[in-house]
């Protein structure tokens, strides 16, 4: 199921779509979002690196963790960092966020600071612009892969800091225009859902096509006391945990999956759910009804049978049918039985309509029994 | 069955079923209303002719599914098919590019493949005995099948609409993601409002407005609920005192609970689409038709104006389907026949118990 969503990431957006765009949630029952989003980002970028996708480069925009800290995660996972500004750049929202350096410095009180310069970096200065982040990225992702019609991922470490700085619509605005953006491929982020009001976990549902969520194991987990017996299954349990993620697919439906993952020295690995939950979707449905139209066969047979004075005024003869005597041309096939039931066969290629009657005692033409005149 | 057979007294008047020639985009209704089509003609059945002019349709989006981009499209062909006025506004920078993928009315010979009403076929067979002795006075419903003078067409999905109808001067497009207030966007429903006022006796061209997500996050008066509330209430009196019909579309997931159901009390009529889920054998199991739909339009409130009737329809939930990928269709929820070696009961549908294993002998 991690494969989908990175498959999903790797092929981006199509010709005057939006580009995809996942959301990774945690909370503090299970803390590993940010372990999710270093293995999507991994992920993403052997795909870069291999020309496997869509996009040709990634831009990171850093808040959580200092660039350093990624420079490092990418030489532990075996890739070449010599090399790696070709293909990303990370955008340091995370030293300096509010430019307070700056303002040190221009106060005097501080005569010089010691900058950690990089040719795959930029600072950012000012979270709290939300068009100025924008231009900041798409700047350095056009300085990856150029102008045109080459295209460049986006991976933002934690949401939830922005979220801090800025207004719900000015980051919605910020995040919309990015997936809008013609050369953005495509875009993940993740967030700590309790950080934040119901409603910002609802607007970046509402934004993204991907909806991940780290859940514990068991969701009780906080209200077991702990003893000295289940405290280490507790701290067992802890590094395990479910990961679901609701896909919008683009005919309109919705793609539930889950998996079970496993942290081990922090490194993530998925592994299919083990346990058969099955979670039947009844509320959607609050009356269905047997289907009272017909198919298209049935209608073709109903055409077809041929109701009892129907046939008459073809030209031959019309004759009352006694129901004791057999007709000359006689279509039924029907043997008279003792207690007859009226039934309506639409087998054959002709409809029928077999009448046995009740009983062969009345007289013709009788007023109780007005069925004397059905001529079938 | 989707129609609805509405008996309000045991006199009922004899109405032309068929809209006037004159002018094909209206139909008239009883208690006085005049209808516009909505665009989908299972959807004009359900609500018992279409939307009534004067009226504020409001369309609950589920944030997971489009599909009330099918319904705002439909929507906005068919005015324009009709050459009736439209204003237009959505949250995207240029929202003359949605202009772009409106569908086109689908071609004759497309629709006569679709089942008929079955109201319309001569379907009862009585079997009567002296018929043969009188002419059977056939009257065949051929109503004018002619593209262009149809109350309702049936469009295509597939098959943009042709530019002529695109170009005409009576488009307006708004956007409204920039407005850090809603003042700019109501004086702009009313001066378009204006053009069809509401005298007795003068049917000018009705009017039609569409707004998109209306609380759409990216907005920057978003936030604002009791300003979009009161926009929305504006909204409906200008809208009470003209020939004109309004469609909102918004996302109730991204509001407050209890504004989300004030702006669902300000509806004349409320629809809601929802998303199904993909793959899911247990529904699958449940409907036919499960590989065919997309999704699922339930009716909450049907708009009644000039009178004090309810209207109570039969179903309420719809299932959502694209007919040949193009044609959209809404149909009743029916059940798929269990399978009695299965064991399973009727009472499962009906129950929403978390476990698929009932008993026999559950009810």
């Amino acid at each position: 199921m991690t494969e989908s969503i990175c498959r999903a990431l790797r092929d981006g957006a199509l010709e005057g779509e939006h580009a995809p765009a996942l959301t990774i949630k945690d909370s503090i029952a299970s803390p590993f979002g940010f372990h999710v989003f270093t293995h999507v980002l991994t992920q993403l970028s052997s795909q870069i690196l291999a020309g496997k996708s869509q996009s040709r480069g990634l831009v990171l925009v850093a808040l959580s963790r200092s660039p350093s800290f990624y420079v490092d995660l990418l030489k532990r996972r075996g890739f070449d960092v010599a090399s790696s500004k070709k293909w990303i750049q990370i955008l340091d929202c995370y030293t300096d966020p509010l430019g307070w350096k700056d303002r040190l410095v221009e106060s005097g009180n501080i005569a010089h600071l010691y900058s950690e310069a990089s040719s795959r970096a930029s600072l950012c200065k000012n979270v709290k612009d939300m068009d100025k982040l924008f231009t900041s990225i798409i700047e350095l992702g056009k300085g990856l892969v150029g102008q045109g019609k080459v295209r460049f991922c986006v991976a933002i470490d934690l949401v939830s800091e922005i979220f801090r700085h800025a207004s719900i619509s000015s980051v919605a605005g910020l995040l919309s225009n990015l997936r809008s953006n013609d050369q953005v491929s495509s875009i993940f982020w993740s967030s700590h859902s309790d950080l934040h009001e119901e409603r910002v976990t609802a607007v970046l549902g509402y934004i993204s096509s991907m909806v991940a969520s780290v859940e514990p194991l068991n969701q009780s987990a906080n209200g077991l006391r702990c003893n000295s017996e289940n405290l280490s299954l507790l701290e067992r349990n802890y590094w395990k945990g479910k990961f679901h993620a609701r896909f919008k697919r683009r005919n309109g439906r919705v793609r539930v999956m889950s998996e079970e993952f496993h942290v081990e020295q922090s490194i993530i690995n998925f592994t299919p759910l083990s346990s058969e939950d099955e979670m039947i979707n009844r509320s959607l449905l609050p009356k269905v009804q047997f289907s009272l139209q017909l198919s298209e066969k049935e209608q073709i047979d109903r055409a077809k049978v041929v109701l009892p004075f129907e046939h008459q005024g073809n030209g031959k003869p019309i004759q009352i049918y006694d129901g004791r005597r057999s007709l000359a041309d006689s279509k039924n096939e029907a043997a008279p039985v003792a207690t007859g039931v009226l039934q309506t066969n639409e087998n054959s290629s002709t409809g029928e309509i077999i009448y046995l009657r009740d009983s062969d005692d009345e007289r013709p033409d009788s007023d109780e029994d007005p069925d004397d005149d059905l001529d079938i | 069955m989707a129609t609805t057979k509405s008996r309000t007294s045991s006199f009922s008047r004899n109405l032309a079923a068929v809209p006037s020639s004159t002018n094909p985009g209206l139909k008239y209704g009883p208690n006085g209303t005049i209808f516009i089509s909505s665009g989908i003609p299972d959807l004009d059945k359900i609500l018992g002719g279409g939307f009534p002019l004067g009226s504020l349709v409001m369309v609950m989006e589920d944030a997971e599914a489009p599909h009330h981009m099918l319904l705002l499209r439909n929507f906005m062909s068919q005015g324009l098919v009709h050459k009736q006025p439209l204003l237009y506004a959505s949250p995207s920078k240029d929202p003359k590019g949605f202009l772009g993928t409106l569908p086109s009315p689908g071609s004759a010979k497309d629709d006569k493949s679709r089942i008929r009403d079955p109201e319309q076929e001569k379907g009862l067979r009585i079997a009567w005995q002296y018929k043969k002795y009188f002419d059977e006075h056939q009257q065949s419903f051929d109503s004018i099948r002619d593209g262009k003078y149809e109350y309702c067409n049936d469009f295509d999905l597939r098959k943009p609409l042709e530019r002529h109808f695109l170009s005409s001067q009576h488009i307006d497009c708004v956007s409204i993601q920039e407005t850090q207030d809603l003042t700019a966007l109501r004086n702009r429903c009313a001066t378009f409002l204006t053009q069809f006022p509401r005298n007795d006796g003068n049917i000018s061209p009705a009017g039609r407005i569409a707004i998109q997500s209306f609380c759409s996050p990216q907005c920057e008066y978003s936030n604002m609920e009791w300003d979009m509330l009161s926009f929305i209430r504006s909204l409906r009196s200008m809208i009470r005192s003209s020939n004109a019909v309004a469609v909102v579309t918004f996302p109730p997931s991204l509001l407050s609970p209890s504004f989300s159901r004030r702006w669902q009390h300000m509806a004349d009529t409320l629809l809601s689409v929802r998303a199904i889920p993909d793959e899911d054998k247990e529904l699958a199991k449940l409907l036919t038709g499960y590989q065919e739909m997309v999704g699922l339009l339930n009716v909450h409130k049907v708009a009644r104006i000039n009178t004090q009737v309810p209207v109570i329809l039969e179903a309420t939930t719809f299932s959502i389907k694209l007919q040949k990928r193009r044609f959209l269709v809404l149909e009743c929820l029916n059940q798929a026949p269990i399978d009695s070696s299965s064991g399973s009961s009727y009472g499962t549908s009906a129950t929403c118990s978390g476990t698929s294993k009932s008993g026999t002998l559950d009810f």
